[in-house]
């Protein structure tokens, strides 16, 4: 089989080819890695790369694979983690030279139980600096640039992942979502992104950003990709405090059949705040005509209304630099200087926040979400935009969304960050190009810990389209 | 299609006259900043900004709230 045809095989049908061993995990290493060489030049996806370790790792796996000890869908697969997982004896960045030779000596869970489930670390992967803004800019490393045009941005934080993911050089990746971290490469870059349920996928030994607000999760081409990487790596973890107790199902059974039917009876509200904010007319033609396709295989589509939808940015982002300025504070103080002059000036301007402005923030974030549970009580899903425009020129301030120029920073966290304050389920999946070429994205929220109705929907929506096969010119 | 006030607001604001700059510079020297250093003066504009777009949160009715500190979300 042709190198690049298994760089774009999801995990989902790769799995099938290892387990009846008509690939092996060598091959499917060895035209990963190629691909990378090829791409890796323009992209600048990884911080680290292992080449050498994953090559081993694949002899591995194909030895149990051909002794008949298959671990499940991930053996053999490759993945790649966000540079601020910690890797026992890899080095792990968060993306600061400050930490060029910071080297862990214990995995982080996520790291850990993908490995037990026989993945391959092909390497780290590149992002904006400690996580801390939504473009993919690190001068440290270098800006990371997006498969669909090399000038534009990824998004961000986890723009290495948006873009090794949709170019081929990785299959199953993953990111951190503190204000849309996850969402905003995924739709950007054109794959899928998942961001559980706060507490649901462990978040030990991944660098914080801001405690209450950072989750885990996985970035992918497909929804059963996501349902597979969530088999792995979601549930309880008592080495994560914010970990949750609950019972993990088969994410699997979420996906229905290839005619769309997954969408069959359920609920989803289109809050008609999503449509009063400067969006891209082009943006908003391709969600509508998703949700159009969604409510013509049988879900009940109605316009909801979630009025603190427009206080999500300045709640998420008051406990967003508080925490960060906490958590930083020391770093800040002692290497301020060696850090990107924007994330420096972020990170020092939260050490202004008084206690008082941060607990008014979370009282609101209470109010918050229980106008979102309310709204989640009368539909089953809440359906927009994850971007309001497509993926900007790098290092642009400002972006042009319809008729208005807004700051990039705001445009790209708009829709991302209602679901970091309230920690419910949220997903983005292709659902358009723009005439130039480019991504658009639509997200689907859920309740929390009900990602089985997410990725359901999800699922039926990406089954009747084609946007996810399609392939940056890369 | 219109525009909402609040997302215009969250792109900081930098002409607010809330803090001044004695204000500024006793505050940054208590959170343990350098105050000599020149980049104090890029701070300055910054920590305006922000203090001006939580004005917003100041002006919300929050009244037997308590805050959300919990943080793990509750099952339906």
């Amino acid at each position: 089989m042709e190198g690049l045809e298994l760089c774009y095989m999801s995990a989902g049908e790769l799995s099938r080819l290892v387990e009846s061993r008509e690939v092996s995990p060598v091959e499917i290493v060895e035209a990963h890695l190629a691909r990378i060489d090829a791409t890796e030049p323009v992209l600048n996806s990884f911080i680290t790369l292992l080449p050498e370790e994953a090559r081993s790792a694949a002899r591995r796996a194909e030895r149990e694979i051909q002794a008949g000890a298959y671990r499940g869908p991930l053996h053999g697969i490759p993945v790649a983690l966000k540079d601020l997982y910690n890797t026992a004896g890899v080095r792990t960045t968060s993306g600061s030279r400050i930490f060029d030779t910071f080297i862990p000596t214990e995995d982080c869970t996520v790291a850990t139980r993908f490995k037990e489930a026989g993945a391959i670390l092909l390497g780290k992967l590149n992002l904006h600096q400690f996580a801390f803004g939504p473009t993919g800019e690190n001068p440290d490393y270098g800006h990371m640039h997006n498969p669909w045009d090399p000038e534009l941005i990824t998004g961000g934080s986890s723009g290495g992942s948006g873009s090794a993911t949709a170019a081929g050089q990785c299959t199953v990746t993953t990111g951190s979502d503190t204000g849309g971290s996850i969402r905003i490469p995924a739709a950007l870059c054109g794959i899928v992104g998942l961001k559980p349920t706060y507490g649901l996928v462990s978040r030990y030994g991944l660098t914080p950003l801001s405690w209450s607000l950072d989750h885990a999760g996985p970035m992918v081409r497909t929804v059963e990709d996501a349902a597979l990487a969530m088999n792995v790596i979601a549930g309880h973890d008592p080495k994560d405090v914010a970990s949750a107790q609950v019972e993990v199902p088969d994410y699997t059974t979420a996906l229905t059949g290839s005619d769309g039917t997954g969408l069959r009876g359920l609920r989803i509200g289109v809050p008609a705040e999503y449509f009063q904010v400067p969006l891209d007319p082009q943006v908003e033609r391709a969600v509508r005509e998703a949700i159009s396709l969604m409510e013509s295989l049988g879900a009940e589509v109605t316009e909801v209304s979630f009025p603190m939808f427009h206080d999500a940015q300045a709640i998420s982002g008051a406990i967003l630099v508080a925490e960060a300025a906490a958590y930083h504070r020391d770093l800040l103080l002692e290497h301020g200087h060696k850090l990107y002059p924007p994330v420096r000036l972020r990170l020092e301007a939260g050490l202004f926040i008084s206690a008082a402005d941060y607990l008014r923030a979370q009282q609101a974030r209470t109010l918050f979400n229980r106008q979102a549970r309310e709204l989640l009580n009368q539909v089953d899903l809440l359906a927009g935009p994850t971007e309001p425009v497509t993926a900007p020129k790098l290092l642009a301030t400002h972006v042009q969304a319809g008729e208005e120029e807004v700051a990039t920073t705001a445009a790209l966290t708009l829709y991302t960050r209602p679901y970091n304050i309230t920690g419910f389920p949220a997903i983005t999946v292709p659902c358009g190009f723009s005439d130039e070429g480019l991504p658009i994205g639509l997200q689907l929220a859920g309740r929390p810990f009900d990602e089985l109705t997410v990725l359901r929907a999800a699922h039926a929506y990406e089954q009747v389209t084609d946007w996810h096969r399609r392939r940056p010119p890369i | 299609m219109s525009s909402n006030s609040t997302y215009q607001g969250v792109s900081p604001i930098a002409n607010q006259e809330d803090l001044d700059r004695d204000t500024f510079l006793r505050l940054a020297a208590a959170a343990g900043l350098d105050v000599s250093s020149p980049h104090i003066e890029e701070l300055f504009p910054n920590v305006r900004s922000l203090l001006a777009s939580l004005e917003s949160l100041r002006q919300m009715d929050v009244s037997g709230a308590e805050p959300d500190m919990a943080f793990i979300p509750p099952r339906e």
